[in-house]
């Protein structure tokens, strides 16, 4: 646990050598999903508090369900995006093998996780003050948005230091002149206009991807529920795959004040 | 009373008064307390007196302590872990002050109650107090955000994430611990019967049913 703990430390402040060199020791695959499991728990069992408390001894159920289901449904959405991401940016001469890029990956799903976790002592808070299911739902998605925004803002870091803008080949010299200054005149000297260094084509499949990671992990999420769990509904592991997540959130918005 | 000097100064023109964490924690709570205790002393309420100079600390501390593990995380994953300890200390500086700014209202509440004995006009007036002195609050943490801002950007954005976060957990924390003043119709209780529900549903169902006159 030590071990886990001194890694997500590590990656919390920044420090990411496995970007540049593939031999370093920290931050193996193993210990990152080590990681996403403890965190994702941690959060899983504040959002399954709800149920424990609303309901009788499917509460537990609900407690033990919620714990196991977080980091799943993180891992998961991994598992379902990287071989397409791998793939594309693989086309689009990313320098980072497979390895590394799943590294990054897994260290961006940790933070996501670790900012997760430290929302956990809130979503308690609100679960032992609140009998509010749609308010409690609506909560948990607007910490995994503001979760999920800051391990973008660390993908974004990590990438600007793996795959660092391609400066141009050679400065672009000005405009020839199109006719030869007459002897005497001084010729006016053009600077060199300077291109800005060209993204590298491997950030736009990975920003491409942050978006399907998002659209799936919603509806992956929606697959896996519930997390929190509806009192007036009897305990299930899975419900029904009727309706899709965004029309659940509507109807959660519509019910809240109701 | 450097502690003191510490809160109320700006932190660019008084770097000699740095408050030790015991002497700011102490003063605090004290001036907390203090707020509290004359904000249920209406009516001879003793008790309700005791209960609410308990409750306005509480009210701080819960607050705070349930927001810092999200501030420390999330300062970490932006990569302004180095300035923690700073945005720490800014934290708890606006935490005093509301404090003191409360204390220092205490009496014109008191004035005020012995003038005016409705429980509608003490609710608005307590409301009025407590947005003065977050007000002060949020000065005080902006001055010790400013050198912050200054070396990273990014702090802007902590400081307004924070300010977020914590507002939406001190409104249903102190929803929770409610009453602080008690109705006079209501015998005095710590906590009332009804506490544990929440302060966001609540409102929002009574601007729906205001909205739209549905039940």
């Amino acid at each position: 646990m030590r071990v886990l703990a001194l890694e997500v430390d590590r990656l919390l402040r920044g420090d990411t050598p496995f970007l540049r060199t593939a031999a370093d020791r920290h931050a193996s695959p193993m210990t990152l999903v080590q990681a996403c499991l403890a965190l994702g728990a941690v959060y899983g069992l504040a959002m399954g508090l709800y149920g424990a408390t609303n309901r009788g001894a499917e509460g537990l159920l609900q407690l033990v369900a919620s714990t196991a289901k977080v980091p799943l449904l993180f891992l998961a959405t991994l598992l379902v995006t990287f071989p397409s991401l791998y793939v594309f940016s693989a086309l689009a001469r990313s320098t980072l093998a497979v390895t590394a890029t799943l590294r990054l990956l897994l260290a961006a799903v940790t933070i996501n996780l670790a900012v997760l976790a430290s929302f956990a002592p809130i979503t308690a808070f609100f679960t032992l003050s609140t009998t509010s299911h749609p308010f409690m739902v609506l909560l948990s998605v607007l910490f995994l948005g503001v979760a999920g925004l800051i391990g973008l803002a660390f993908v974004t870091k990590c990438l600007g230091i793996a795959l660092p803008a391609r400066a141009p080949a050679e400065p672009a010299a000005g405009p020839t002149p199109t006719h030869t200054p007459s002897e005497g005149a001084t010729p006016i000297p053009t600077a060199p206009t300077r291109t800005p260094p060209a993204p590298d084509p491997a950030r736009r499949v990975f920003a491409a991807w942050i978006v399907i990671y998002g659209v799936v992990g919603a509806q992956m999420g929606w697959i896996l529920r519930p997390f929190v769990g509806n009192p007036e509904l009897p305990f299930e592991w899975f419900r029904s795959r009727d309706s899709n997540f965004f029309a659940g959130v509507f109807t959660l918005i519509g019910r809240l004040f109701q | 009373m450097n502690a003191l000097t510490a809160l109320l100064r700006d932190p660019a023109e008084s770097q000699a008064h740095r408050a030790s964490h015991r002497a700011l924690l102490a003063l605090t709570v004290a001036a907390a307390f203090t707020y509290g205790a004359f904000m249920g002393a209406r009516d001879g309420r003793w008790l309700q007196a005791l209960y609410s100079g308990t409750k306005v600390p509480l009210l701080l501390a819960v607050a705070t302590l349930l927001c810092l593990p999200s501030l420390f995380v999330a300062n970490a994953a932006l990569g302004l872990r180095a300035d923690f300890r700073r945005a720490l200390y800014g934290v708890a500086m606006s935490q005093g002050s509301v404090a003191v700014t409360l204390a220092s209202l205490a009496p014109v509440t008191q004035v005020s109650y012995l003038s005016v004995r409705a429980y509608g006009f003490a609710l608005l007036l307590n409301g009025l107090m407590f947005a003065l002195a977050s007000l002060v609050g949020q000065v005080v943490l902006a001055r010790h955000y400013r050198p912050l801002i200054a070396r990273n950007p990014r702090h802007r954005f902590m400081l307004r994430g924070w300010l977020l976060l914590y507002w939406g957990v001190a409104i249903q924390a102190a929803w929770m611990l409610r009453p602080f003043i008690g109705a006079a119709r209501l015998p005095t209780r710590f906590l009332r019967a009804a506490s544990w529900d929440n302060a966001y549903v609540e409102i929002g169902s009574r601007l729906w049913v205001w909205l739209t006159g549905e039940w």
